[in-house]
């Protein structure tokens, strides 16, 4: 088991450093750098920068220098913590991620949460009582919810809080709180603004998970073990909840591994647009203005999010599947 | 069938009759403000036409003999001074202040100004408001030049040289005087040193020879060129490296301003300090050298502690999720009562991540007074709601003659067939008339645009006159035909579109746009691309990231171009988007621009002899005098426009900056402001005179 685990690290480490390499390099590939996209933001202010001056910014962000260079460079700061300045930002990576980092946990913990709420006893609802009116209508708004692109769905939302209950728009926070400490009222203030963002990034998944929970369940019912179980008089709600629903949350717990990183990224637009002070719209902007350390960083991290996330999956797999944990003695 | 049954509500025809009263409406007044003026027929006034008020702004009382005696100074101020931290406010204001006559009325102290910005990136956005740290400005209305920093000026007469006259007792906003030294410094330990201005600016040059700026008193400033420069008067005015200010001028790693805080920089400065000294404060705060922090420390959107001019300095800088501004006690502006501007205490910008939001959140009434990233097409959401919410929204026109302009790349050789025809100037000339601009004014304007050429507004000194706004430049598509069948593309495929002379297939001509740009310039080039279909031209439109856009051009890649032409209204202050002359920037061709700006040593001479009459006038006109100057402008713009080198479309609209949601607690709101670059909008409406109503 131990060995199994150290195996396990040691991938681990490997494959974040790998992606540490791509993630540098494939940012550097499309044409022009950080300069080039500062040139462009200064000419918006009426100011020109000639070639001299460019090269010169460029000497001074080291940006002169070969890739494998400026690799090295960034890798010594990512080992003491700092992760390179930002060059947008004009501030250390870590502080620009570190302030964003915690919000986006609290808003994608709530959408996953929610998500589950929703979806679980729904989708275990839908499979028992297959073809019923209920079914039908969990399954119409379901469809509803995995077309209509989230996006667009939290602009309507916006627009509709606004024009009828005059909810402030987008952001976490009031604008008196923003800059507050951490306090009970900024609490109460963030948990006000939190169920609009959760419900949107929530929602698609929430239909996704619908269905998959609704077709595990409908599989397992049909097996020789339930009718047994049923045969022997265990209650109803025994049967189902006891064995055939934990066989069902197997992909769950298996797909946890891409649960974190989504939990960080993959709702950049919503982000966006609901303007959530999350990680999402930090890495398209950094994107956009070629910043390779900020983005790097963050690809990074999304990286050794997925790493941990699917070293964790495995472990739940092994607690929830006595299948598994068998083979594992075996 | 006997019955109808009756109808509840509004039908779906009328409900599309009202959307399109309130966004089809605007369109079809075409902007009646001249058509009001002339006080035509009964019909109600348009609305684009109430939206667009009559030009006003504060006046500068320059007489001596009708400034106050008195001063006073905002409450958080008074409370200050009875605490002992700060002097009185008699010592804090220059004994020669600029006294202001606001646009309606005296204001009141006090109140936080809510605005949004987006990002680290969006400087402009308080650049402009405090933008009172000029040397000298414009008047409102946008064409005479007027005192600001400097109290006086006097250029002399034979052009070569300019002295400016301070403010006796003029404070930093940390309480230190500012004298010439704070000029000569900037000259002697900035300008002149390598490592931070390694080449001299053009801004600061004349015929390639750089001036130099003495100390005559410590409120006497002179700038010497060796040879005449009677534009420099425009550029210390304008918003240039030289006239634009500390602000503008010192942040995101720009080392131009003409003057910064002496005193306060020499701590980072290695001649004061000495370079170990300099390097090691900068590896201290986690910067790999002296330039980059020094750089850093005299940005004022990032370092609070930086002495500054304007009327607020920042407190929380714009790196965070709210940029916070705050009064500066120093100010050197007092109104005619004599109360210490500005009047509003703090300015808070809350980041939206995207123009969506911020739109948004101008709508709900979560800004007092927004026009910035305020989007045109938003307009009838923002009129649905004004009573609701209680703003008032107002159009501010631009000068310039073409938010969407056709840049033509004059040195292009990429493809040599397609390079011969945009050498041609019956080419552009077809293709210019081969566009439907009242159907790209109604559709992306919402009509309030003015179609035509790339002239600026009739208002403007540069104007060659009103025949030159149609100059090739209306809907014809019959003389388009035949110009195009006589040059020698007379050939069409079975789709009915040109084909190449060269026999390879049909004519393409790439149409270069940039994402995000304040007038959707793809989707114009999309409808652009569906008109050429009737002149057999093939357009491909190419939307790119902004940079991307930029780094192209820059490699001289492309064919057409649509960029706005905005600051062609002031041509030798901003020439860039109307003519080859800025290496920097340069949407007609770079390498002519190379050319230009090398004098003939590198680059490539244009091959077309009205575009090198037109580059050489330009040239001529930096050592001669104002009028002469506007009458060499005015030819220019008639060569341009002769030759279609850039093609306007639209134009004079307020989509840039130009829709302003004010609060209606808000005072002192301008009914019109000039919309302009070098007004800094809404610089020339003076934000320090906006105030909080009861």
């Amino acid at each position: 088991m131990v060995a199994y685990l150290v195996q396990r690290l040691i991938l681990a480490l490997l494959t974040v450093w790998a992606i540490s390499v791509l993630a540098f390099v494939i940012i550097q590939l499309p044409p022009g750098d950080y300069i080039t996209s500062y040139i462009a933001q200064m000419s918006a202010s009426g100011g020109a920068v000639s070639e001299q001056e460019a090269d010169a910014l460029r000497q001074e962000y080291g940006l002169d220098k070969p890739m494998l260079v400026q690799y090295f460079r960034w890798m010594k700061q990512v080992v003491q913590g700092r992760f390179g300045m930002a060059l947008e930002w004009r501030r250390p990576v870590s502080e620009v991620i570190g302030d964003r980092l915690w919000l986006t946990m609290v808003v994608s913990v709530a959408a996953i949460l929610l998500t589950w709420l929703l979806a679980l006893p729904i989708g275990i609802y839908s499979a028992v009582r297959q073809y019923s009116p209920g079914d039908y209508l969990a399954t119409f708004i379901g469809f509803i919810g995995l077309a209509v692109p989230s996006f667009m769905l939290a602009l309507v939302l916006m627009y509709l809080g606004f024009r009828y209950f005059n909810m402030s728009i987008g952001g976490l926070f009031s604008d008196e709180f923003v800059e507050a400490p951490w306090s009970l009222a900024k609490t109460w203030d963030l948990m006000k603004h939190l169920p609009l963002p959760a419900l949107i990034l929530g929602l698609a998944g929430t239909a996704q998970l619908i269905r998959i929970m609704r077709a595990n369940l409908l599989d397992e019912l049909r097996k020789p073990y339930v009718m047994t179980a049923r045969a022997r008089g265990v209650s109803e709600r025994r049967v189902i909840l006891k064995y055939p629903v934990r066989v069902a949350l197997n992909p769950f717990a298996s797909t946890i591994g891409y649960l974190l990183p989504y939990v960080v990224s993959g709702s950049i637009i919503v982000s966006l647009v609901l303007s959530l002070p999350t990680v999402g719209p930090l890495l398209l902007k950094a994107l956009v203005a070629q910043d390779m350390f900020l983005a790097g960083t963050i690809v990074l991290l999304l990286g050794v999010l997925t790493v941990v996330g699917t070293f964790l999956s495995d472990l739940l797999l092994l607690w929830i599947d006595p299948r598994i944990r068998m083979e594992g003695k075996r | 069938m006997a019955t109808t049954p009756r109808r509840k509500g509004p039908s779906r025809r009328e409900f599309i009759r009202d959307a399109a009263l309130l966004t089809g409406g605007l369109a079809a007044t075409g902007l009646g403000s001249r058509a009001i003026a002339q006080g035509q027929g009964s019909a109600p006034p348009k609305l684009g036409a109430q939206l667009i008020g009559k030009l006003e702004g504060p006046e500068l009382i320059l007489d001596p003999a009708k400034w106050p005696t008195k001063f006073s100074e905002a409450p958080m101020l008074a409370e200050l001074v009875k605490q002992g931290k700060l002097p009185p406010v008699t010592e804090r204001i220059p004994k020669e202040p600029l006294v202001i006559k606001p646009v309606h009325e005296i204001g009141r102290y006090g109140g936080t100004w809510r605005r949004g910005f987006t990002g680290p990136g969006d400087q402009e956005n308080g650049n402009r408001i405090v933008s009172a740290d000029k040397l000298l400005f414009w008047e409102y209305t946008g064409t005479q030049h007027r005192p600001c920093v400097a109290r006086q000026w006097l250029l002399a007469d034979d052009g070569k040289s300019i002295t400016l006259y301070l403010r006796k007792g003029h404070k930093w906003s940390d309480g230190k005087p500012f004298t010439a030294d704070d000029f000569v410094f900037w000259y002697e330990d900035i300008y002149l040193n390598k490592d931070l201005v390694p080449t001299p600016h053009p801004d600061f040059m004349i015929n390639g020879k750089s001036g130099v700026v003495k100390k005559i008193d410590e409120t006497t400033v002179i700038f010497e060129f060796p040879e005449p420069n009677y534009l420099f008067l425009d550029i210390l005015a304008g918003s240039t490296a030289m006239g634009g200010g500390q602000a503008l001028w010192q942040m995101a790693g720009r080392t131009m301003g003409a003057y910064t805080p002496a005193h306060y920089v020499k701590q980072f400065h290695p001649k004061y300090i000495g370079l170990d000294q300099a390097n090691a404060k900068a590896k201290a705060a986690n910067f790999d050298g002296w330039v980059a922090y020094i750089k850093n420390r005299w940005d004022w959107t990032l370092n609070p502690e930086l002495p500054v001019l304007t009327p607020w300095k920042v407190v929380t800088p714009i790196n965070n999720p709210t940029w916070a501004m705050e009064r500066n006690p120093f100010f050197y502006e007092v109104d005619t009562a004599g109360n210490q501007l500005p009047y509003i205490d703090r300015i808070q910008m809350t980041v939206a991540e995207n123009l969506e939001v911020l739109n948004l959140r101008a709508v709900a009434g979560q800004y007092d007074l927004q026009e910035r990233h305020t989007a045109m097409t938003k307009l009838p959401v923002f009129l649905e709601n004004r009573d609701k919410v209680g703003y008032d929204v107002r159009l501010d026109p631009a000068l310039n003659g073409s938010d969407a302009t056709l840049q033509v790349n004059h040195s292009y050789e990429a493809d040599a067939e397609v390079a011969k025809w945009l050498h041609t100037a019956d080419f552009r000339r077809a293709l210019s008339m081969g566009i439907d601009r009242d159907q790209l004014n109604e559709t992306f304007w919402l009509g309030i645009g003015t179609p035509g050429s790339v002239a600026p507004a009739d208002s403007t000194p540069f104007n060659p006159g009103p025949e030159w706004r149609k100059k090739w430049s209306t809907l014809d598509v019959k003389q388009s035909n035949t110009l195009l069948d006589k040059i020698g593309l007379s050939k069409k495929d079975g789709e009915g579109y040109r084909l190449r002379a060269d026999g390879k297939g049909r004519l393409r001509i790439e149409l270069l746009t940039s994402a995000g740009a304040f007038i959707p310039h793809s989707q114009v080039a999309e409808m652009i691309k569906e008109q050429w279909k009737k002149i057999g031209i093939q357009a491909d439109v190419k939307e790119v990231e902004r940079s991307l856009f930029f780094t192209r051009i820059r490699a001289n890649e492309h064919q057409i171009a649509i960029w706005a032409n905005d600051g062609t209204e002031l041509l030798y202050l901003f020439p860039r988007h109307g003519l080859p002359v800025d290496p920097a920037e340069s949407l007609l061709g770079t390498p002519l621009a190379v050319w230009y700006a090398s004098g003939g040593k590198q680059g490539k001479a244009p091959d077309d002899t009205p575009l090198l009459k037109a580059m050489d006038l330009f040239r001529s006109a930096n050592g001669k005098r104002a009028p002469e100057r506007v009458k060499i402008a005015q030819e220019i713009f008639k060569i341009m426009i002769d030759g279609q080198y850039s093609i306007g479309t639209v134009g004079q609209s307020p989509a840039t900056m130009g829709v302003r949601i004010a609060s209606r607690k808000m005072g002192n709101m301008a009914s019109r402001q000039i919309n302009a670059q070098h007004c800094r909008t809404p610089g020339t409406s003076q934000p320090s005179t906006y105030y909080f109503k009861a």
